[in-house]
């Protein structure tokens, strides 16, 4: 096997969270990379919904997001929005909400909206679609993104996503769902703390230190006596990545 | 009753400044022959609603004729984004309700039912409300607290467009249609709408319609007008017909990534064009579509 790469250890990552039977919401990308993967391994009966009205896709060919046709293929049901974000997501039987974004802050709040530079300009990117609904309302929510301090950073430049909010529980803010899981980047696992539901260090990559973690964290993070270090990708879960489920390495650059 | 109509005609009985709800998802079905129409005729002062936006409503502001958008989100997929829309909030342009893909599709549900406002528990806690409520969104959306159960909730406006624009598979002159594959908000926009057109690729027989009614999504007395016109999606995909055109696509973005460039587009594929057959010829004709063909097997 040649030398990993950080975007297969996300995707086992994110595989290795989701239980057999679960039912989840996919956002384009490495989510449903991870969910394919999961459902390919030791969660044949992972139940993966679209958005745009796809449940338990099943695609031979790779594709470039959530309207394209590749990913229509192999379903057992064709919907829409309101079947999926409706009647699954806002009925409340969706236990995995799997989202990207442009920025995450400590308390698991997601931006997709927009950026600001220096001199306060404003640059629009893809809004929210379905992730707002998905993480206020999925029971646990896991975001995989990459890391650096302008990702993580101490403020959003925009909340699309509430994540636990100014730090409070969900209930407390009025949404369901237990809110943020998991922050799986290409350099480590980051978790939430049950009481004060800021972030903390679950684990890092291999050949990544604690401190490389920290210098390109944006906000405060907590570290725990016992980091653990991520497993690497199984040699089985490598191969259905390389041959089978990007062979092109479309997600898996 | 025969109602396929020609384009051209079913856009000049469309008054300027109009709420137009368009069925495209990204890149996905997008009502482009309509969209061509609606730029080549100069319709004014548009509002668009969609739960996700793509080249249909990124074309459309690119032109300037857009002052209002009720939307979810939008992009291109992994092609890019909508940049027109961008460049258009970024500059102040266009006044945009940026809400969430089910707000979108519940304030349609309203419209279909008939009834005035839905209960969502989703956009509560977020930005994306405050900016709602705090703007242009303040007449849409308000909060409530259940008065059975106490829970919080935000009240979503019925979305009535003035017009709405499907782009199927499927349809009879009567206006029946079907849709092959997902469906996203289609069928609540069209029936929540005052009026609806169908853009579809083929044209069957009503006996061909009554032999899978199940399939249809939308029936023909909820149909103003059928305008036929196979390809009328390019260069976006239309499930089990065609798949997108990568290459226009890209074309596509690196004009919308300038303002300038955007201008040159509409021009050199809208506005010189006399129909959108003029525009398919232009963009390769028939060699060209006989290559986005689907397979029959894969629906791409």
């Amino acid at each position: 096997m040649t030398e990993v790469r950080a975007t297969e250890t996300m995707v086992a990552a994110g595989a290795n969270e989701l239980r057999d039977g679960e039912v989840v919401v996919v956002g384009v990308g490495l989510p449903q990379v991870a969910c394919v993967l999961a459902k390919r391994t030791h969660a044949p009966s992972l139940t993966t919904l679209l958005e745009i009205g796809v449940v338990d896709c099943g695609p031979v060919d790779t594709p470039v997001g959530l309207a394209d046709s590749r990913i229509f293929y192999g379903a057992t049901c064709w919907s829409g929005f309101l079947d999926i974000l409706g009647m699954n997501l806002h009925r409340g039987i969706v236990d995995v909400g799997f989202l990207g974004a442009l920025e995450v802050d400590r308390h698991g709040n997601i931006n997709t909206t927009l950026l600001k530079d220096g001199s306060g300009r404003v640059q629009y990117f893809n809004g929210s679609a379905g992730g707002n609904d998905v993480a206020s309302l999925a029971t646990r929510i896991m975001i995989i993104m990459r890391h650096g301090k302008r990702k993580l950073p101490a403020m959003l430049a925009h909340l699309t996503s509430p994540g636990f909010g100014d730090g409070r529980a969900r209930g407390e803010l009025g949404l369901r769902g237990d809110g943020p899981h998991r922050i799986i980047t290409d350099k480590a696992i980051l978790g939430f703390d049950p009481e004060s539901h800021c972030a903390s260090l679950v684990s890092v990559h291999p050949g990544v230190s604690i401190q490389d973690v920290v210098e390109h964290t944006g906000f405060p993070l907590h570290i725990s006596d016992q980091t653990a270090t991520t497993p690497l990708p199984t040699e089985e879960q490598l191969r259905l990545l390389r041959e089978d489920i990007d062979p092109q390495r479309v997600y898996l650059t | 009753m025969d109602k396929v109509k020609p384009v051209a005609d079913v856009v000049r009985s469309i008054p300027d400044g109009s709420h137009l709800a368009l069925g495209g998802f990204a890149i996905a079905r997008n009502v482009n022959t309509v969209v061509h129409e609606l730029i080549r005729q100069q319709k004014k002062d548009l509002s668009l609603s969609q739960c996700v936006m793509g080249m249909d409503t990124d074309l459309l502001v690119g032109a300037g004729l857009v002052s209002r958008l009720i939307v979810g989100g939008g992009s291109l997929d992994r092609f890019g984004r909508v940049n027109c829309v961008n460049r258009a909030r970024e500059l102040g342009t266009v006044e945009s309700l940026d809400t969430s893909s089910l707000a979108v599709c519940f304030g349609y549900l309203a419209g279909a039912l008939g009834v005035s406002f839905m209960p969502i528990k989703s956009l509560i806690a977020s930005e994306t409300l405050d900016r709602l409520e705090s703007g242009p969104g303040a007449e849409a959306y308000r909060r409530m607290t259940c008065p059975f159960t106490d829970e919080e909730y935000v009240l979503v406006r019925a979305i009535v467009p003035d017009v709405s624009f499907v782009h199927v598979q499927v349809a009879d002159r009567n206006g029946n249609c079907q849709i092959n594959g997902p469906r996203w908000e289609n069928e609540e926009q069209a029936k929540a709408a005052r009026r609806v057109i169908v853009i579809t690729e083929e044209l069957v027989s009503t006996d061909t319609i009554r032999h899978c009614p199940e399939r249809t999504v939308i029936p023909a007395h909820r149909v103003e007008a059928v305008v036929h016109q196979p390809f009328g999606a390019h260069p976006t995909s239309v499930f089990g017909c065609y798949d997108y055109d990568s290459e226009h696509l890209r074309l596509y973005v690196d004009h919308s990534s300038s303002p300038e460039r955007i201008q040159d587009y509409l021009e050199q594929y809208i506005l010189s064009s006399r129909d959108y057959q003029e525009y398919l010829e232009k963009i390769g004709g028939t060699e060209r579509l006989m290559k986005l063909k689907a397979r029959k097997d894969r629906g791409y």
